[in-house]
Parts: structure tokens; sequence; C-alpha cells
């Protein structure tokens, strides 16, 4: 496109539209009030660190939510592949109307606003006193993946070919030994986009915690952060808040750096192959 | 063979379909703290209340409103940043990991951080604002204007997810063809018409049909960044029936506003469907 020079004015409006937020927050996180409200008067004492003492002295300390966050994300990623990959197995080597009918409903699922079923899964959780324990909101955020991650392993599935598996037929392995050591490694790349993906949802999933946690020892990230903003609606402490975000992103950022190429080629195989 | 679907069928069945069936039974019932929570039939009447109830309609149209205008910002701004990353330059790779950031935090978190940033006086913009003499600039207290601030937010963490879908497209277009063009003596503007827009269609299609969804039921963000403040004017349908269930404790008609979102949307999706379809249809291609 056009000269260089206009390229790279873009890129440096791309990066900073889609940091400026964030660096925001890092400077406010290091910033103490006095700096905040006037930023512009020559003031003293313009940094410090004790937003982050707060915030990781807090009751309960900080790390306590993304541990919470950590728990949820994890359990939730490895409910969601033991049930998504049979499935999504058994979707490719089916033919026929079935094959047809499960894909579709699959993309309808995954384009539903899932934040209308919070009210249901309330219930649900009231009945069965599933509220207050972290593993059990990997039950819908394992269901909320589905569509998702069976579309995406099945499309792996249907990448290899049919031979190989015939071959291991014919060597007298059973299904169970053809999923164990033939096919499953062979979508490992696959099955590892769809565990960050799945990851990140779980990580960042709010309507379902937000209604199903009021421990504030267990709360996932998300849900701590937006009650720290609930507490006081005219005065949120910004300058902790801030300190939380820095301290919050720096995970899933590294996650989004180390496996970037894993992200985007769960995003877009499904947009490519769909 | 089938047995290997039965645990995410019985999944699917107990979190998707289940729910829906349970809100058309409690739609058609009073259960609220007035009938002690249990639920007596009441012959439609929570439907009645719907079809005139001036606040669902009001955060129908609110919702309509920040849907439409937040996903066509962020299919154009998306299809630049797709062009721009789909070129080859130094960097482009960590560039590309950056731009996905937004998307990959937590939306309540970035909510929170819009507001710091819109915050009157103490925000940066309004600190900038004063610096040129306009402020105070009550972004997020101006019924007429807030609503925008959140379609801001929205657009900046959600446009990343569209820009890769869009990336994705335009990988898949085959090099030669533009060459074949520009052999033809053809312009730049000529081949972006010509070939990416066409084949990029898809693509499109599919982006915006996702993110519409997705726009539609919006609650994160709005229940964080403005609470559907000032004057409920950015309540969208989900934050209403999130309220009625948890504030006014009124779950039968929590139940009604849910169904009657998802009608709506049913429509919405199906008025663009049609409308990407005779599209394709005029235009002749793919």
């Amino acid at each position: 496109m056009k000269t260089l020079p206009v390229r790279r004015l873009l890129i440096v409006l791309l990066l900073s539209w889609s940091l400026g937020p964030l660096l925001w927050q890092l400077y406010t996180s290091f910033s103490t009030n006095e700096a905040l409200i006037t930023p512009f008067a020559n003031i003293d004492h313009r940094w410090t660190l004790n937003h982050y003492k707060d915030v990781l002295t807090g009751n309960p300390p900080f790390w306590r939510y993304l541990i919470n966050s950590l728990i949820v994300g994890t359990g939730s990623t490895i409910l969601t592949l033991c049930i998504a990959t049979p499935a999504a197995y058994a979707i490719t080597r089916s033919r026929g109307t079935i094959t047809n009918v499960a894909q579709t409903m699959l993309i309808v699922a995954a384009l539903f606003p899932y934040v209308l079923l919070f009210l249901a899964l309330l219930e649900v959780a009231r009945s069965l006193h599933l509220g207050n324990h972290l593993l059990a909101l990997t039950i819908p955020y394992a269901a909320l993946s589905q569509p998702l991650a069976i579309l995406l392993l099945s499309a792996a599935f249907r990448d290899l070919p049919i031979d190989l598996e015939d071959a291991a037929r014919l060597e007298g392995l059973g299904l169970w030994s053809r999923l164990r050591w033939v096919l499953i490694p062979l979508i490992a790349p696959a099955t590892a986009s769809t565990a960050i993906l799945v990851f990140l949802f779980a990580w960042n999933e709010y309507p379902i915690a937000l209604t199903w946690l009021s421990d504030s020892s267990l709360l996932t990230l998300p849900v701590a952060m937006a009650r720290i903003a609930g507490s006081s609606i005219y005065s949120v402490p910004y300058g902790a808040y801030a300190a939380a975000t820095v301290l919050g992103s720096i995970p899933l950022i590294a996650l989004v750096l180390i496996f970037q190429k894993s992200i985007v080629s769960g995003l877009t195989s499904g947009a490519v192959k769909g | 063979m089938l047995l290997l679907l039965v645990p995410a069928a019985v999944l699917l069945a107990v979190v998707f379909v289940a729910p829906m069936l349970h809100y058309v039974w409690l739609s058609a019932h009073a259960n609220s703290v007035l009938t002690g929570l249990v639920p007596i039939p009441n012959q439609g009447a929570n439907w009645l209340r719907l079809v005139s109830d001036q606040r669902f309609w009001q955060d129908a149209g609110q919702t309509l409103r920040f849907t439409v205008v937040s996903v066509s910002l962020e299919v154009l701004l998306a299809l630049a940043i797709a062009l721009l990353l789909d070129q080859r330059w130094r960097g482009r790779g960590v560039a590309r990991a950056l731009t996905l950031i937004p998307w990959a935090l937590p939306t309540t978190v970035m909510a929170l951080g819009w507001r710091w940033i819109f915050n009157t006086p103490y925000g940066p913009l309004n600190q900038t604002a004063s610096l040129l003499g306009v402020a105070p600039l009550n972004i997020l207290s101006n019924p007429s204007i807030t609503w925008m601030a959140t379609v801001l937010a929205d657009v900046w963490k959600t446009t990343p997810f569209a820009a890769l879908i869009l990336l994705a497209g335009l990988q898949t277009i085959p090099t030669d063809l533009y060459e074949a063009l520009r052999l033809e003596g053809a312009s730049q503007r000529t081949c972006f018409l010509r070939i990416t827009l066409p084949l990029l269609k898809p693509y499109i299609a599919l982006a915006l049909l996702f993110r519409l969804a997705q726009a539609f039921g919006v609650f994160d963000l709005v229940q964080v960044m403005t609470g559907g403040g000032p004057a409920s004017s950015t309540e969208s349908l989900a934050l209403y029936a999130y309220i009625n269930a948890m504030r006014f404790l009124d779950f039968g008609y929590s139940a009604t506003v849910m169904i009657g979102s998802f009608i709506l949307l049913l429509l919405l999706c199906l008025i663009s469907w049609s409308f990407l379809i005779r599209l394709q249809r005029r235009t002749g291609r793919v």
C-alpha cells in the first residue's frame, strides 16, 4: 500500500489505539493520588508503589483472584477437551444428515448470546448447591465452550488422511487405542488452539461467575474487579484499580504473546473452513 | 460411535435447550417476591406487560443502536487493520500479537479502565480538555452522549477479533490474481474493488454475523462501565433482564424479557442475513 511513511504512520496509530488505554492504566498505577488529580502541577511525590502494596495486602490479597481464575480456567479447559474430542471425532466419522444437523446446531449455539442463560443456570446452581464452588463453574463453562471446541477439533480430524486410520485398524488397534495413540497426537496443534481459547473464555467470563460466586475469597478476576467498581459508584479507587488491572493483565498478555500462533490459527481456522 | 457424542449432547441440552424451555414456562407464570417466589400461572400477563413496557422498548432501541453502530465501525476498522497486517513489513508478527491484547483482556477490567479515562474531572480526557479550555466534558453523565463512549470501548475491545477473521480471508486470496489484473494496467483501487472485496465477502459476512449476535447480548461492558445509566440511556436488553431478576427479584418477568430479546435477535439476524444474500446476488459474485 502507498508509500512507506504512510504505512509507518498507520502502524503507529494502530498500536497506540490498541495499547494506549493499557499504558494509561500502567501510568495510573504508579502515580500518587495527588499526581492523578493535578497531572500538570509541579508536585514532589509523583510516583508511588503504594497502589500495588494496597492491592497485594488487601483482604483477600489480589493474587487470590488470579489463583481462582487459574483454577477455573484450567479445570474448564480440561473438562471441555475431554468431552469435545470424542464428540468431534464422532461427528467427523459419521456421515450424512447427523453431521450436517450437528454442525448447524453447533454454529447456532456458538452464536447464541449466552448471557441470556444466566438466570436458568443460577437456578440450577441453587438447587444443586453448586454456588461458591470454583470447580462447579467448569460445568457451564465446558458446556458453553463445546460449540467452538467441537467445530475446531472436528475440522482438524477431517484434515487427517482416512488411510492412516484404516492402517491403524488393520494393525488391530481398537477405537480407543486409535484415538489415544494415533489421532489425538496428530491433532495436537488444533487441541492447543482450542485449549487456549477455552482458557481465555473461562478466565474472562463474567455474568455466570457473578451470579454463582458470592464468597469474596472465591471470586474470579473479572468479578473481583467489577466488585471494586461497584463498591462505590462515585469514587472508584482508580490508582489501586489500575494496579490490579496491570497485575491481572500480565498473565494474559504473556499468554497472548507466547501462544499468538495457536490463538490466531484457532480463531481463523473456523473462519476458513466453516 | 455415536456414544462418543452423548456427553457433549447432554451437556449442550442441559445448558442451552433446557434453560430456554424453562424460560418459556417461567414467562407464563408470576414468580417474584410478591408471590413469595412461588410460580403462579398468570395467563400471559407477563407478555402483555412486555408489549406495553416502555423501558423494554427503549432498551431494545438502545441495544439496536449500540449493535448497529459498533458492529459497522468494527468491521470497517477491522478491514483497514487486516489490510495493514496483510502486507509484508518487519515486526508484523509482533504487531499482530499486540493488537490482539485488547480482545484477550476481561471486558470488565477495561470497562472500568474506560470509566477512568472518561472520568470528570480527573480522567485524562478531561485533563486534556481543561488544558484546551473546553472542560468539563461530562461524557458519562450526559444521557445523549454516554452510549457513544460504550460504543468506543466495545470497538476497542472486539475489533481485533473481526480483524483476524478478515485477515484469514485475505490470506486465502491467491496473489497471482492481483498480478494478472495489474498486468492489464489496473490501479490498486480497481484491484481492491474487483478482487479483494468480492473474495472477502463471505468473511465479512461471517464477522458481521458473529459480532452482531455478540453485540446484541452486550452485558459485561455496560454493567461495569455505566451500570446502564445515566437515566437507563445505555441499558441493554440483557442488563434489563438481569436487573429484573437480581434487583427486582421478578423472575417470571425476567424470563419474559429474555425470550423477548431472543426473538428480537433472531429477527435482526434474519434481516441482516437476507440483506447480505440480496447484496450477494446483486453483485453476482461468490
